[in-house]
């Protein structure tokens, strides 16, 4: 019988095999030849993607470089996403491996956010884990750990140590022993067709009865036109790192074994492929 | 803001009376013409306030004209612009270096459950300020702040309605301050406007500043039902 913790390993050694083409405009001195890389789901495109970068400046001249950034079928990809997600979200049902494009001319600056440097993407990943928590904790977790412990989270995940992440993680993920769960669960809820970018409200992992509240639940409330089925056919996909969580899934239990690193769980709505 | 309050609650405000507090909010700015307005998303009901204005940052025009620099118009700047310079500082004020368009959103934040400041920034030719320059007009004296974690103040991250980037003041301490102001129970305090208390306490960082009419919103002209 699998142990639960064997979800947290799958979870955070889940690898998308991805194409990176130059951007056909861009002035190169010789030609661009495409870059092949497995992305980790849980990390930020502009995290992993140094070697990408190196790979077609090197045929570029200096001055035709400037930030990098990334696009999936004329669609800018927003790196502050996780990977997972990303491909969850925009590729999911598509052959393999992800073929992105890559830019360093023209940063859509109404779509993207700039990332300068590594000090932007910590920033980010932080502020997102501390939200998590004030929405489990009030922020209590997070607030008695030291400076060293956030450090930690952030260098488990920038150098893939799964253990060395896991070792500050797991406090996060604890609970009050006369409680049943968190007080409220991290969750974000993505659809491609939405001018929204995401749903995000107060959700109770517990009823006030004691049962736990499921995945099926927590779409009901907060985005019921994912799981009510148009004239008895369920038209769209429910997807959590590239799988399909049975809707009675505990939400309590997804928000310990199925959340990014960021501690949020990040749900994407998709078209069901109609084959 | 920095305060430690051992076995002081925290304040917390609810959606429903932030909702109340931006609707009051709203009806006084447009007695006094301060350019708010209250925006419903169509999707699901929820909103922020908005408010747009233009701030002169050339320092050659004189003090009282740039404090007169919050009215949001093009039309009433440049009339003030026609007051008496002298050659060099009329050249400078009308370049598209020097005005910058402020847009201010005031949102909910469900997880901290207090609001939250976005806002964006540009040059009349359209270009965005950068974070930088965002971080180098914060007010002078709200750098020390700033300089000592840039990172925990003013960053960029998605509007939660829009999907574009804003500029955010961060919202993790704003409840720690509140009730260093508020002090005693929620009830007591229940017909003080948390927007005006909160948006004339962060807003001046970024240069969002309230007239002090806003002051006199007492409970006779707060609809609070109860």
């Amino acid at each position: 019988m699998t142990d639960d913790k064997d979800v947290l390993r799958d979870v955070w050694f889940g690898r998308i095999p991805t194409c990176f083409t130059l951007y056909q405009d861009e002035i190169t001195e010789r030609e661009a030849e495409p870059y092949y890389l497995l992305l980790p789901r849980i990390s930020y495109l502009t995290l992993v993607t140094d070697k990408v970068k190196k790979h077609f400046q090197k045929v570029m001249r200096q001055e035709d470089v400037s930030e990098i950034w990334f696009e999936y079928e004329g669609t800018p990809l927003k790196w502050h996403y996780p990977i997972g997600l990303l491909f969850d979200l925009h590729a999911s049902n598509t052959a393999l491996p992800w073929s992105i494009t890559v830019h360093f001319k023209n940063f859509p600056e109404k779509d993207l956010l700039h990332c300068h440097s590594k000090d932007v993407i910590e920033a980010h990943f932080m502020a997102c884990i501390k939200e998590a928590d004030a929405l489990k904790h009030k922020s209590q977790v997070i607030n008695e750990m030291q400076k060293k412990d956030h450090k930690q989270l952030w260098m488990g995940l920038q150098n893939d140590k799964f253990e060395q992440f896991w070792a500050i993680n797991r406090k996060l993920m604890e609970y009050p022993p006369e409680d049943n769960g968190f007080r409220y669960i991290p969750f974000r809820i993505y659809q491609a067709t939405t001018e929204r970018p995401f749903i995000q409200k107060l959700f109770r992992p517990i009823a006030s009865g004691g049962q736990l509240h499921t995945l099926g639940d927590l779409l009901k409330d907060v985005c019921p036109s994912a799981i009510t089925p148009e004239d008895g056919e369920q038209k769209t996909q429910v997807m959590i790192h590239g799988i399909e969580p049975m809707l009675e899934t505990p939400i309590q239990w997804l928000s310990e074994h199925m959340s990014y690193p960021d501690n949020f769980l990040h749900i994407s709505i998709i078209p069901r492929p109609t084959d | 803001v920095s305060c430690s309050m051992a076995g002081e609650e925290d304040f917390f405000l609810e959606e429903k009376r932030f909702k109340q507090c931006c609707e009051d909010f709203v009806k006084h700015s447009q007695q006094i013409g301060d350019g708010w307005e209250w925006r419903t998303s169509k999707d699901l009901g929820d909103g922020y306030l908005s408010k747009t204005h233009f701030q002169v940052r050339n320092r050659h025009i004189p003090p009282d004209l740039k404090e007169k620099s919050n009215d949001n118009t093009e039309q009433t700047l440049f009339a003030h612009v026609e007051e008496p310079l002298d050659d060099s500082q009329a050249a400078g004020v009308c370049s598209t270096d020097d005005v910058v368009r402020y847009e201010y959103h005031v949102l909910y934040s469900s997880s901290y459950q207090a609001p939250v400041l976005y806002f964006r920034a540009c040059f009349l030719d359209g270009r965005p300020l950068t974070l930088d320059e965002i971080w180098g007009s914060v007010h002078a004296c709200y750098q020390a702040r700033l300089q000592e974690g840039p990172w925990d103040t003013i960053t960029q991250q998605e509007h939660p309605i829009l999907g574009q980037p804003f500029f955010v003041l961060h919202p993790c301490r704003t409840n720690e301050f509140i009730s260093a102001v508020l002090g005693g129970s929620q009830e007591h305090h229940r017909h003080t406007n948390y927007i005006i208390l909160w948006l004339s306490t962060v807003g001046p960082v970024v240069g969002l500043n309230l007239p002090l009419s806003y002051a006199k919103l007492g409970p006779e002209q707060s609809t609070n039902a109860d």
